[in-house]
């Protein structure tokens, strides 16, 4: 056969087996598909708004209440109602009613007129850090608002001159926030989760693809009663076969799941295909060594799914790659969805250039090649012979099922 | 039912791929998140200075914020776009700029503004930066106002309470120093533990079906599909507490993270929880019979788990219709069990309701026993 008589063969050959096995379709299709809205339903509302606090006001005066009055109307807080005292206060937080308690103790009024700090406090409670955040961030705001507002009142009477100096803001502070703008969650965790999701699908469909193959190779027309193509080709053509179909579920991943919910979209899709085409490559080398330990098409979920977990940590989403450790930082220099990840969100979220994350673009080709030249070696090696020589894994398992 | 919890056994130990999703995989996944986020929050965040100014009192806000703990001031740039530049190669995650004549204006009242940007595409970098970006300027502000009143005659005393009126303390109650580390391993390691529960205990139940030995199965419990399911799963029900126990030493003891409660109450809840997992993985074995689909739920369910039951993003915040699907997770409970007994310390009446959702799940699968036995007793492997 010609090499490009091979190549269509393989082609076609592959196409009819992902399309006639349902296991492999939901990974290619239903996976990238259905996936990115369900998570980023969860994660959509972006903010934490209106986290329920008890207040126990000691004090009672017109300043405590202003005070409990404007964390109330602030997006963060929610005043959910008063508490006598830090006991009741404390059985409404084990109750699971609040998540903090702001206590206001007594004279706090009257200390802040006498010219005095007032000072109140407001105990979190830390299962999550988003609502402690969004909680710090109301307290900080009410308390620098109301200072203000006290400072103009009071200036005139500690020095008369100053109001004149003081007038207004002396030293406005401007914080900008870039990338994700709204500061929100789904913006920021769903970007690098959509390159995750199409960096398992794919690999989890060509280990499944696998696992078939060394099951009862027979049952898809590969045995040693047909020529076989050569390695190469069988690769080749597996590799136009599977992006083929994963050109729909791309597109829709790095551009119409950002739309329908609106995440950041500075990117040019165009320069971020471009970017990801070598991440493809490295999941699908990637996918053909896992071949080499798959023996049936389901062990893929029990080896592989967890491994979601393990690649989110370490592409530094969450725990930024300049603090990890040596050697974790290592493994994760291995993983094609650590840098697809990283580029990603420089590209789609602060509008980098394909130029600006030339190091990720030359580590996901560097990761292409060692996993192509490993995937040769276990198709080659252990997955090509174990066809030929009939190599039937389903009645291996049986037999130690018994 | 001995021949069985034998045979069992032997199934267990003669598949590779069991002793990986035993041991290997879960361990692996232990040690990699205690280890990674031992430092429990990332300080020396990178970030860049833009100073136009050059004065001695921007050089002082420089050295001030140079000093500070969290942020490690890698580059001084001489323009915004420079900075954004570095921001979008990943270089720093935020910078500061202090404008031209900053000092000049700011002593002759023209009111210059500083500002600061951080990087929010990373999250938690970008938190603590801005925070130590925030209390810079501020403190820089306080600085400069104070001269100011003392010139016109304020006393010192005097100008502190005036310039911070009020002052709001938050205090994180049990975890102070926002440890990173106490805060995710304690609810995403138990959640690692959950999906290979869920992918087990499908895989082998799956594998009956797919291999047709669940027919012997049967014969060897004498048609009882109680017995059956009991004897098959229970030494995957030890070697999972096993683990379980093992996690609960790995977390609390080991790492050190807080209890301020019972360990009692903690153990017993991980012992159920595993129970809770295995309960819940024959339930939808037995909704959806087959290999390949069940893995697919355990996997659906074992993954969307970490988003949905709410160990970053708060139930409360999630839309109602999504927010349902976090109570349907033997892990939820879990967390809230932690979240009650060994964080927070309070009494176990506060967390009876969850240890009854772990009975709950422990029960579930009675109800469709007769669909498992049904498919057990005439297995067809469907891919």
């Amino acid at each position: 056969m010609t090499l490009l008589k091979q190549l269509f063969k393989v082609y076609c050959h592959e196409f009819r087996i992902v399309i006639r096995d349902p296991g492999i379709i939901i990974f290619f299709l239903f996976l990238p598909l259905a996936y990115p809205v369900i998570y980023s339903l969860i994660y959509n509302p972006e903010l934490v708004r209106e986290v329920a606090v008890v207040v126990v006001d000691n004090d009672r005066s017109d300043i405590s209440r202003q005070l409990v009055r404007n964390f109330d109307a602030t997006q963060e807080a929610w005043v959910k109602g008063y508490a006598a005292d830090l006991p009741e206060a404390r059985r409404a937080m084990n109750n699971h009613d609040c998540y903090a308690i702001l206590e206001i103790p007594a004279g706090f009024g009257k200390r802040i007129k006498n010219n005095e700090q007032g000072e109140a406090v407001l105990y979190c409670e830390m299962s999550l850090l988003l609502r402690y955040r969004s909680l710090l961030v109301a307290s900080t705001n009410v308390a620098q608002a109301m200072g203000a507002e006290i400072l103009s009142e009071k200036i005139d009477l500690v020095a008369p001159l100053a109001e004149t100096i003081v007038d207004g803001d002396l030293m406005p502070i401007k914080n900008i926030t870039m990338g994700n703008i709204e500061g929100g969650f789904d913006s920021f965790i769903m970007p690098g989760v959509l390159i995750l999701i199409l960096h398992q699908c794919i690999i989890l469909a060509s280990g499944m693809a696998g696992g078939a193959k060394r099951e009862r190779p027979s049952l898809i027309g590969y045995d040693s009663f047909n020529e076989q193509p050569s390695v190469l080709m069988t690769m080749f053509g597996q590799m136009l076969c599977y992006i083929t179909i994963l050109m729909v579920p791309i597109i829709y991943l790095v551009h119409y799941v950002p739309l329908m919910f609106s995440f950041p979209m500075a990117g040019n899709l165009f320069e971020i295909l471009m970017f990801l085409l070598p991440m493809v490559f490295a999941c699908v080398g990637l996918g053909w060594c896992f071949q080499g330990i798959v023996w049936e098409r389901e062990s893929v979920f029990v080896l592989w799914v967890v491994t979601s977990v393990i690649f989110l940590f370490l592409s530094g989403l969450t725990w930024p790659r300049y603090a990890m450790p040596g050697f974790w930082k290592a493994i994760s220099d291995c993983i094609p969805a650590t840098w697809g990840m990283e580029g990603f969100i420089k590209m789609n979220t602060n509008g980098a250039t394909l130029a600006q994350v030339s190091k990720c673009y030359i580590n996901l080709w560097i990761l292409a090649g060692s996993y192509m030249v490993g995937a040769y070696c276990v198709q080659r090696w252990v997955v090509r012979p174990s066809v030929i020589k009939g190599f039937n894994a389903y009645d291996k398992v049986k037999s130690r099922s018994i | 039912m001995k021949a069985i919890f034998i045979r069992s056994v032997l199934q267990l130990v003669r598949r590779p791929i069991y002793w990986v999703a035993f041991f290997i995989l879960p361990l692996f996944c232990f040690m990699l998140l205690t280890s990674l986020m031992q430092e429990g929050l990332p300080s020396q965040v990178p970030a860049a200075m833009i100073d136009k100014d050059g004065s001695s009192l921007s050089r002082k806000v420089t050295q001030n914020l140079g000093g500070m703990q969290m942020v490690d001031l890698v580059e001084s740039c001489n323009s915004y776009t420079e900075a954004r530049h570095l921001m979008q190669k990943g270089d720093i995650f935020g910078f500061f700029l202090i404008p031209e004549n900053f000092e000049r204006d700011l002593l002759s009242g023209r009111k210059p503004v500083i500002t600061f940007y951080t990087n929010m595409t990373y999250f938690v970098p970008a938190s603590i930066l801005f925070k130590t970006f925030k209390t810079t300027a501020l403190y820089t502000k306080a600085g400069v106002a104070m001269t100011v009143l003392e010139s016109v005659g304020a006393s010192p005393l005097e100008v502190t309470p005036l310039l911070l009126p009020i002052n709001i303390q938050a205090r994180g109650l049990y975890n102070p120093q926002l440890n990173y580390a106490i805060y995710l391993c304690n609810s995403f390691i138990p959640g690692v533990l959950e999906l290979m529960i869920f992918l087990v205990t499908c895989f082998s139940l799956g594998q009956e079906i797919k291999y047709g030995t669940s027919v012997r199965l049967l014969e060897l419990a004498n048609g009882s599909i109680v017995k059956a399911l009991f004897a098959k799963l229970l030494p995957q029900t030890i070697i999972w507490i096993v683990i379980a126990l093992f996690m609960e030493a790995w977390l609390f003891g080991v790492n050190g993270y807080p209890v301020y409660g019972s360990w009692f109450w903690l153990t017993l809840s991980e012992i159920m929880f595993v129970l809770a997992c295995q309960g819940w993985a024959i339930f939808f074995f037995g909704v959806l019979p087959n290999l390949r689909l069940s893995l697919s739920v355990s996997a659906l369910l074992g993954i969307l788990a970490f988003s949905v039951a709410a160990f970053s993003f708060p139930v409360e915040s999630m839309y109602s219709a999504i927010s349902i699907f976090s109570w349907i997770l033997p892990v939820r409970y879990n967390f809230l069990i932690y979240i009650d007994q060994a964080l927070n310390g309070i009494p176990v009446y506060y967390s009876r309701i969850w240890f009854v959702a772990y009975i709950i799940f422990m029960i579930l699968p009675f109800t469709l026993l007769w669909r498992i036995k049904r498919e057990m007793a005439k297995p067809v492997y469907a891919p």
